[in-house]
């Protein structure tokens, strides 16, 4: 911060990109220090397969022809999106989380720069993961024979600030639409499915129901070989661009650009007005009528309270919604080989489920139990333990147990014993990631959603491998080999009981972690 | 007389002494105003007394009940206030209060009458089914304040209650801590608004360190400064008494 003028542009920028670190570092078990250790490594380790690359590639070019046009402009379409998704989160929190907006719209400071340099610090945020490993990557091919691929540097700076400039229009638009508050739910839940596009994109075969193990890029390749693949006009602009050709480079940047200026410019006045509008916004209009009875005993009553908070929790929905999209091919292929396959066929699918069911309910449970906002008011209360337990336990496994509703109906439709396994099986999984984060339970944020598997390394491995023993178990058992479908089971429980901790304990280690 | 609460050689240290072996007694029907500068150890006597925090030895009686031995009995009696409001955002406060009456086993007709009967009082109703994220820091202390009055307590504690009112909700909180007093509760607050403390409290308790430095109704206070500085007829105001008494302590 010391090595930039106060208030300059760059030395804003460096406040953002600061503040989107320790954003990011926060909430890791151990310090920064071990984290920056774990990303040498793992720059060490891309290094080292960039120098095999570049050596590999020494003297070679890569040729311009169909099949490269089309897997680099995927490649690029893939990178967008997905930074699409990061920088539409984030302009939407930007919008929402405005506490520092106040602080840098009541200084002398322009609210343009103010904006500007916060556009800058999306797009960089975004480019970061993208850009660390292409440097890495591709620095030995550059040394040794390729200077100019380093166009593929620039073009990710140009998707950085495309992706930046659409996100920030995106939540523009949204405001317009729905308004200051429903804009973050909207945009969290736009940024999961654009982030996931790709992965249902390249299932599309799957979706369709040809031949399961036919991906989208197996059909390209095939069609590139066979001679059939005319990619669009304009195709190549990516792969020129990357191969350092200066006319599709300053074509590729003079997008990003135009895009972005025109999003951090000329909307930054509106986006400015926007924010400001959040200032006590209701989040909507109250409801009117008498309003339901309310909830008798504790149980019902917390059950309510976290069904109800589940619900609007935006990071959160997304975040499910997410898991349901992946479990979406899973259950159409679920679906179709049931009519038609043998039992066995189905274990990998329900396996898949069941291990799905363990994620979600591991999620769910980490909101409930550890991210508690109020964890004083339960301590004062009378009511035992065991009983709010039991109410946010049972208030993560509902949303799980509905997702199982239609994978399971299916199998149990066509193949009931299967069926009935699955059930059993992702039953049990969610079960015992439930208990998992019952008792290895630390307090959290619900705003740490993303990253609370770095507050408790034991708990998340632990809640990893019990649900790929459970998961296993599943699929034995529905293929048939419930004498071979016991050995992971048993393994499974004698992991649950070496995690396992009583009221006591569980006090006890909440205790300690609050005087830590 | 009852007391409300006796407290018998209460300590805790975290780094250093936060609370050593504090004796205290509040009776019932009173309220009682705990008193002392930044870092005194009101809010952390008031935590163990609550069950928040776990004393490292001591006693606590409520009513009678041993809240080291029977905590759920005698959390049943109390209500915990904390200046910063224990709500959540995402809910309404009628939604709140159902909740807060379900922790304490309240029946749901007379909790959703006593919920809207509060808001009303504190006037929220038409904030009833609103979320709390748009609230202002004094709303949502109020909506905090109607969910520990939703049990009907017969031990409040309450720290810092007026913080972040402004003066009329400030006087409706007095007014609303006053009337459950006569009605038989008893009300134990903390305050750095020494005039509060003055013109409410049936009895002030002043802490420092750590320590009880003096207890008593605001007369007995004077008597007591004036003995310290050798005039037993010493007046002044509560905040002479406390600054004095303070001082020679630290």
């Amino acid at each position: 911060m010391a090595l930039f003028k106060p208030a300059s542009t760059a030395w804003l920028l460096a406040h953002e990109l600061r503040l989107a670190w320790r954003g990011a570092m926060s909430g890791r078990k151990g310090s920064a220090v071990g984290s920056l250790i774990a990303l040498a490594v793992a720059g060490v380790a891309l290094l080292a397969l960039g120098l095999l690359l570049g050596l590999g590639l020494r003297g070679r070019e890569i040729p311009i022809q169909p099949l490269t046009i089309v897997i680099v402009a995927l490649a690029l379409a893939v990178i967008l999106t997905l930074m699409l998704s990061t920088t539409l989160a984030g302009a939407a929190d930007a919008l929402y989380v405005r506490g520092d907006l106040d602080l840098l719209f009541s200084s002398p400071l322009s609210p343009r720069k103010v904006l500007f340099v916060r556009a800058l610090g999306l797009g960089v945020s975004a480019l970061f993961w993208f850009l660390i490993p292409a440097v890495l990557l591709l620095t030995p091919s550059i040394v040794l024979g390729h200077p100019a691929w380093a166009g593929v540097f620039v073009v990710l700076i140009a998707a950085a600030l495309t992706a930046t400039g659409v996100g920030l229009l995106l939540a523009m638009v949204l405001f317009a639409l729905i308004g200051p508050r429903r804009t973050r739910t909207v945009a969290q839940i736009m940024a999961a499915l654009i982030g996931a596009a790709f992965f249902l994109g390249s299932q599309y075969r799957t979706l369709m129901g040809d031949k399961a193990s036919e991906s989208l890029f197996a059909r390209i390749a095939l069609d590139a070989r066979e001679g059939r693949l005319q990619p669009p006009p304009l195709a190549d602009l990516p792969l020129r661009a990357a191969l350092g050709q200066p006319l599709p480079l300053l074509a590729l940047v003079a997008v990003g650009v135009a895009i972005f200026l025109l999003a951090a410019w000329t909307l930054g006045r509106r986006f400015a007005d926007a924010t400001a509008a959040t200032q006590g916004a209701e989040t909507r209009k109250a409801a009117v009528g008498p309003g339901r009875a309310f909830a008798a005993g504790a149980f019902r009553a917390t059950l309510r309270k976290e069904l109800r908070l589940m619900g609007r929790d935006a990071a959160l929905l997304s975040q499910v919604l997410l898991r349901v999209l992946y479990m979406l091919p899973l259950a159409l292929v679920l679906a179709r080989n049931a009519a038609d396959q043998p039992a066995w066929m189905l274990a990998g699918g329900a396996a898949g489920v069941a291990f799905l069911a363990g994620q979600v309910a591991g999620s769910l449970i980490w909101i409930t139990v550890s991210a508690e906002d109020t964890p004083d008011l339960l301590a004062l209360s009378p009511t035992p333990v065991s009983v709010l337990n039991r109410a946010k336990l049972t208030a993560a496994l509902i949303p799980v147990a509905l997702l199982l509703v239609v994978p399971v109906a299916i199998l149990a439709w066509f193949q009931p014993l299967a069926g009935f396994w699955t059930a059993l099986g992702s039953g049990l999984t969610a079960w015992a990631a439930g208990m998992i984060g019952v008792w290895r339970q630390k307090p959290g944020k619900r705003a740490d959603f993303r990253r609370r598997r770095g507050s408790s390394f034991l708990a998340a491995l632990g809640e990893v491998v019990v649900t790929m023993l459970l998961s296993a178990a599943t699929a034995l058992a529905v293929a048939g080999w419930l004498t071979w479908a016991a050995l992971p089971l048993i393994v499974a429980v004698a992991l649950l009981m070496a995690l396992r901790r009583t009221e006591e304990q569980i006090a006890a280690a909440l205790r300690a972690a609050a005087v830590g | 007389m009852t007391e409300a609460l006796i407290v018998r050689s209460l300590s805790k240290a975290f780094a250093k002494p936060a609370v050593s072996d504090l004796d205290l007694t509040v009776h019932a029907g009173e309220l009682y105003a705990l008193l002392g500068p930044n870092g005194a150890g009101k809010t952390t006597t008031l935590r163990m007394v609550a069950g928040l925090t776990q004393p490292d030895r001591g006693e606590v009686s409520i009513f009678g009940v041993d809240a080291r031995k029977e905590p759920a009995a005698a959390k049943a009696l109390l209500a915990w206030a904390p200046d910063e409001a224990m709500i959540y955002d995402k809910l309404t406060p009628l939604e709140y209060l159902e909740f807060v009456a379900g922790l304490w086993n309240i029946e749901p007709t007379t909790a959703k009458a006593r919920a809207e009967d509060l808001l009303s009082t504190l006037g929220l109703t038409a904030e009833a089914r609103r979320r709390c994220e748009g609230f202002s820091r004094g709303m949502k202390q109020k909506v905090a304040l109607a969910g520990a009055l939703i049990h009907d307590p017969k031990l409040l504690i309450l720290d810092e209650p007026l913080t972040g009112l402004d003066a009329a909700a400030a006087r409706l909180v007095k007014d609303m801590l006053r009337a459950r007093v006569e009605a038989g509760a008893t009300v134990i607050l903390t305050t750095h608004i020494l005039e509060v403390a003055e013109r409410m409290a049936d009895r002030i308790g002043i802490i420092a360190g750590g320590r009880l430095l003096a207890e008593g109704t605001l007369d007995e206070l004077r008597g007591k400064a004036g003995e310290a500085v050798g005039n037993a007829s010493s007046g002044g105001t509560l905040e002479d008494i406390f600054l004095q008494l303070t001082a020679e302590a630290t």
